[in-house]
């Protein structure tokens, strides 16, 4: 059934629940774009017959046409929500994302990626007073200034406000800043225990 | 102590609104909800922000001056917080919705008179501007131009959802209202008329109630 | 669910939205239909014939995806027609009506008002009569989903959303995540700053991949 290759993208980016980025996959997307070329170079030959009298190609055309379009807007979906998805990766993980994820990416989304993280960072710093405002921290409504953490991996050391360092070793327990470790929270580095 | 609100542009007839800190708070609470529950991008609100951001610089050097070790330290410390954490979770509400809506935003934008307030702050503007470029120019590298000539056109403005003016939103109503204009829900019902009265709580489609949201006469909750 | 993911939802009543992946899945569902003319060199797409050449005659019946149907069709040129799946005729209708909440509507859907909405493109004579049974069918169980998002705590919903359609399932998750935020808040763990839930999905998967 046409547009198939293009309908796999779509459904297998669906299943991904949760926002969850799977691997771009180069080698469908192509073959969807083969199937557009064949599809159009078909109807261009029945066009200009169906212009010289073969008027019963037109219903054949029409329906080639219909495949075209749905090829165009799977095509498109797929590329639009990986593109939402990727920009969520952005206000969780921080501006710099773990190869795992790197290597689900295609060149050009990490570029629309960087992109959009200057643009952002263009408006971050703009808002805010001199330094700007990171709108990628306070996420929760704060309740304390130190919160307890427990160190989930071996991170290595970690400077404080006030200049001083602390080792950050796996399983060890420390009382630091909220607004320092909310990212290493969020990335999985931290975890926020609750007194 | 009083924050100024918004320098005036020398616009010789925009008073000079005079806020107290506290005032000045709840403003910023009040914008925030109202982004928060309406289906819509609202109109900006700079000086509120601006002035915002000023306060938390004057609170932070204040602190920078404090003795180590003040109690009155950490109280004010976790006022700055408080205060940074909703005018963050503000401004984030807004960049969503812009990324949501941004080919409707700018086109608003566009055809917007002269005179006429903008929804967007000239930041958000420029933000707004270059997720569309860069959107545009991705689906465009990535797939338009390897497809068929007829087929390599598409208009983000069709394809990307409006917001939903209908859905319903629940509302106080801070000034009293007569005569609002409701739409009938049914084929059976005809347009009715109600008076909205101070304080009263209400759920409502958010279009029948827009203008009222905007002119700050209902608070959405 | 992450919070920073903010897919294209479903579009509205008989509007699809262009890059919503449930609407492209929904319109994937497939309508009855037949070929009111021949229709030359179409058998083979169609799924009626082997050779390319073979055309798909008068009157045979068809069974094409909703988004092919909405581009065919054509209520000046009746090329072909569309037919209402069975689960929109008047004796499922007359079912619905006397208890709308004992019909699986995944088994029978999964996209009942969605796909419901879209057929009222096709000028069907019983247009009004769809639209009134998927009206009131939502409104018959929308009460028991509602009821029973809010009362499952900490245990395993998969049969209570078993039998729901894809816009319920999405409502009944809409519920749930209410309940548990409030929980949270009331054990006041609303500040409780936690990993992204992204993080936590490629923790798993690279753990599944060191296992397998």
């Amino acid at each position: 059934m046409a547009a198939e290759r293009a309908m796999e993208l779509v459904r297998e980016l669906h299943r991904a629940a949760g926002g969850h980025l799977p691997p771009f996959r180069t080698d469908v997307l192509r073959q969807a774009l083969e199937e557009m070329r064949a599809l159009y170079e078909r109807n261009q030959a029945d066009v200009s017959e169906a212009k010289s009298g073969r008027t019963d190609l037109i219903f054949l055309i029409r329906f080639r046409h219909c495949c075209l379009l749905r090829n165009q807007r799977c095509l498109l979906a797929y590329l639009y929500d990986r593109l939402l998805r990727i920009r969520a990766l952005r206000w969780e993980y921080g501006s710099v994302l773990p190869n795992t994820i790197q290597f689900h990416m295609s060149a050009e989304e990490v570029e629309w990626f960087s992109r959009y993280k200057k643009s952002l960072a263009t408006y971050m710093k703009s808002v805010g007073g001199e330094e700007g405002l990171d709108l990628t921290q306070d996420i929760k409504p704060p309740k304390s200034l130190y919160i307890e953490v427990r160190c989930l991996k071996d991170h290595g050391e970690f400077e404080i406000d006030d200049g001083t360092t602390i080792l950050l070793k796996k399983n060890s327990q420390h009382f630091l800043p909220r607004w320092k470790c909310e990212q290493l929270i969020r990335q999985g580095v931290l975890e926020h225990v609750l007194s | 102590m009083a924050a100024a609100g918004g320098d005036s542009n020398g616009d010789s007839d925009s008073e000079e609104m005079l806020l107290t800190p506290a005032q000045l708070i709840h403003s910023l609470e009040q914008a925030w909800l109202n982004e928060k529950f309406a289906p819509e991008l609202l109109e900006s609100k700079p000086e509120i922000i601006e002035c915002v951001v000023e306060q938390l610089d004057h609170m932070e050097a204040n602190l920078k001056r404090a003795k180590k070790g003040d109690l009155k330290v950490s109280v004010h410390h976790m006022e700055i917080e408080r205060i940074r954490y909703v005018l963050s979770s503000y401004l984030r509400c807004r960049l969503v919705k812009i990324e949501k809506f941004f080919p409707h935003i700018l086109e608003k934008e566009k055809s917007r008179a002269e005179g006429e307030p903008s929804v967007l702050s000239p930041e958000e503007f420029a933000f707004a501007k270059e997720y569309m470029a860069n959107t545009e120019a991705y689906l465009k590298n990535v797939a338009l131009k390897h497809m068929p000539p007829n087929l390599q056109k598409m208009s983000l403005l069709k394809s990307v959802p409006k917001p939903n003016l209908d859905s319903f939103v629940f509302l106080r109503v801070l000034e009293p209202q007569e005569n609002i204009l409701v739409e009938p829900e049914t084929d059976e019902q005809r347009e009715y008329a109600i008076s909205l009265e101070e304080g009263s709580q209400h759920l409502i489609r958010y279009r029948t109630v827009a203008p009222l949201v905007a002119s700050g006469a209902v608070q959405l909750i | 669910m992450s919070d920073a993911y903010f897919p294209v939802g479903p579009g509205l009543g008989m509007e699809e939205n262009f890059f919503s992946l449930d609407d492209i899945l929904m319109s994937q569902e497939k309508v009855p239909g037949r070929a009111e003319s021949a229709l030359p060199r179409l058998a083979v797409m169609l799924g009626q014939g082997a050779g390319s050449a073979e055309s798909v005659p008068e009157g045979s019946k068809l069974e094409m995806p909703l988004w092919l149907a909405k581009g065919l069709h054509d209520s000046k040129r009746r090329i072909i027609s569309v037919e209402l799946p069975k689960i929109y005729r008047e004796a499922w209708r007359t079912v619905f009506s006397a208890d709308a909440n004992v019909v699986d509507l995944h088994k029978m859907g999964p996209y009942y008002y969605g796909f419901g909405s879209q057929l009222l493109n096709f000028e069907n004579p019983e247009n009004p009569e769809i639209a009134q049974t998927i009206l009131q069918t939502f409104t018959a169980r929308f009460r028991r989903i509602m009821d029973s998002s809010q009362n499952a705590y900490n245990e395993d919903t998969s049969a209570l959303v078993a039998r729901l359609d894809e816009l319920e399932r999405a409502l009944f998750q809409v519920g749930q995540k209410g309940l548990y935020d409030f929980q949270c808040w009331e054990k006041g763990q609303a500040s409780q700053i936690t990993a992204s839930s992204l993080v936590q999905n490629y923790g798993k998967r690279k753990l599944a991949e060191v296992d397998g």
